[in-house]
């Protein structure tokens, strides 16, 4: 399907076509099987987006609860377990596990580093259709750790639209893995400070950021900035227990 | 549907929906055992069955609060019948082997049946949709999620940082790749059948 449908199909759906354009996309629908096909799913997808994000919170407390119900249930219905018989070697059984355990734990509350942390996911900046060799070139530097040409890249990029908190918060995580820690730095602090949908992302990567100088205080205070609802708030309240 | 009489445990949907714990608790008193003693008898264990319950009531849910499902039939039958399938899936998943279903329960009722396949074939859409979500960019991603939580698309350009025609161009593509990914897959092609 070409990209021109897709942006037709959400004017559609939005109700921004005129009464001529109106009918002819509905003959469309009925003459051409594909661009039925393809605009039904579309509007399922849509559906089921809007969904999915307007009721995540309500549904979250539906699971929850939901989860808290069913282990209560579940343990009553286990029968109670038969008291075992311990013999010599159960002992040094549970001891080599005991010996185990302490390895691992050992090893978790050893000081975590920062690159516990730096695995990215591959980034995507580009969308079919809005081709741009710049933005392509940056998205491959970025995904082959080429930290030194990405950062230029971003740079460049930067001058052209300074307001892209994507590109910005990119071109920090850069920084960061060139420990350019002052730049880095001052653009999340920034970033951070934005409405934007990477505010808590910038916040989480200010605290890495302490992280990897070894300042732990600083990172400290950082993570306990990440609100709840973040979804860095997790990992986050794991780094903090780590470093507490 | 609006012809057909709602049944009376259409009281267990809303409970569901309004994440009333009485009522949950009630479905686990009354319907789980049925479940339990099923799926231990088909080659699964307790635990299983907990998790086989917890989806069916979570995709039950989903369905109530997106599609407004009525229930025209007994809750215990419909219940049963979609944890049923859920878990044979299970089995079959991961066997490999043709499981067959045996008939007795499925001749309880053709609204039962009706109503449980329609909710499993949503479940299983559901699934794969959020399954071929996680497949896209970043981009597409991010600005998805900004767009349905946000709501304004002025807004979302504002905090993206990009003009207002750039987001909802992008953002039609992006749906557009999702369509893409969701009609290639074999599995969409077999449940829209």
């Amino acid at each position: 399907m070409e990209d021109q449908n897709y942006i037709l199909f959400e004017s559609y759906l939005s109700k921004e076509l005129s009464q001529d354009e109106v009918s002819a996309f509905e003959s469309r629908l009925k003459n051409e099987s594909d661009f039925n096909q393809a605009f039904n799913t579309y509007k399922e997808l849509s559906f089921f987006l809007e969904h999915k994000f307007e009721d995540e919170s309500a549904s979250t407390a539906f699971q929850n609860n939901l989860k808290t119900i069913s282990n209560t249930y579940f343990e009553k219905q286990e029968p109670s377990k038969k008291v075992m018989r311990f013999k010599l070697w159960h002992y040094a059984m549970a001891a080599s596990i005991a010996l185990l355990i302490g390895i691992v734990t050992f090893n978790n509350f050893s000081n975590p580093t920062f690159n516990d942390y730096n695995n990215y996911k591959t980034i995507s900046l580009t969308v079919r259709g809005v081709e741009e060799a710049l933005l392509k070139e940056a998205e491959n530097a970025f995904n082959s750790k080429d930290f030194a040409k990405a950062e230029i890249v971003f740079k460049r990029l930067l001058v052209k639209n300074d307001s892209n908190n994507e590109l910005r918060l990119y071109r920090g995580i850069a920084l960061l893995e060139l420990d350019k820690f002052d730049e880095a730095d001052s653009l999340f602090g920034k970033l951070s400070k934005t409405p934007s949908v990477y505010k808590n992302k910038a916040i989480w990567y200010l605290a890495l950021s302490k992280l990897k100088q070894k300042n732990y205080d600083a990172c400290l205070d950082v993570l306990k900035t990440i609100p709840e609802d973040a979804d860095e708030y997790k990992q986050a309240q794991k780094l903090i227990k780590k470093l507490d | 549907m609006s012809e057909k009489k709602i049944h009376e445990d259409q009281k267990y949907i809303d409970g569901l929906l309004k994440n009333n714990s009485f009522i949950i608790q009630a479905i686990y008193d009354k319907f789980a055992p049925k479940v339990v003693n099923y799926i231990k008898q088909n080659s699964g264990d307790s635990d299983k069955a907990q998790d086989v319950i917890q989806d069916t009531l979570i995709t039950i849910y989903n369905q109530a609060s997106e599609k407004k499902l009525q229930l025209t039939c007994p809750f215990d039958a419909y219940f049963f019948l979609l944890c049923k399938r859920k878990w044979l899936n299970e089995l079959k998943k991961s066997s490999n082997k043709e499981v067959t279903i045996n008939e007795d329960v499925l001749s309880k009722g053709d609204e039962a049946q009706e109503l449980a396949f329609e909710t499993s074939v949503f479940g299983e859409k559901q699934a794969l949709f959020t399954e071929m979500f996680q497949k896209l960019g970043t981009a597409c991603k991010d600005l998805l999620t900004a767009t349905f939580k946000i709501k304004s698309m002025e807004e979302v350009a504002k905090s993206l940082g990009v003009t207002y025609a750039y987001a909802r161009k992008k953002k039609s593509l992006c749906i557009g790749k999702l369509t893409e990914l969701v009609q290639k897959s074999p599995k969409f092609n077999q449940l829209n059948n």
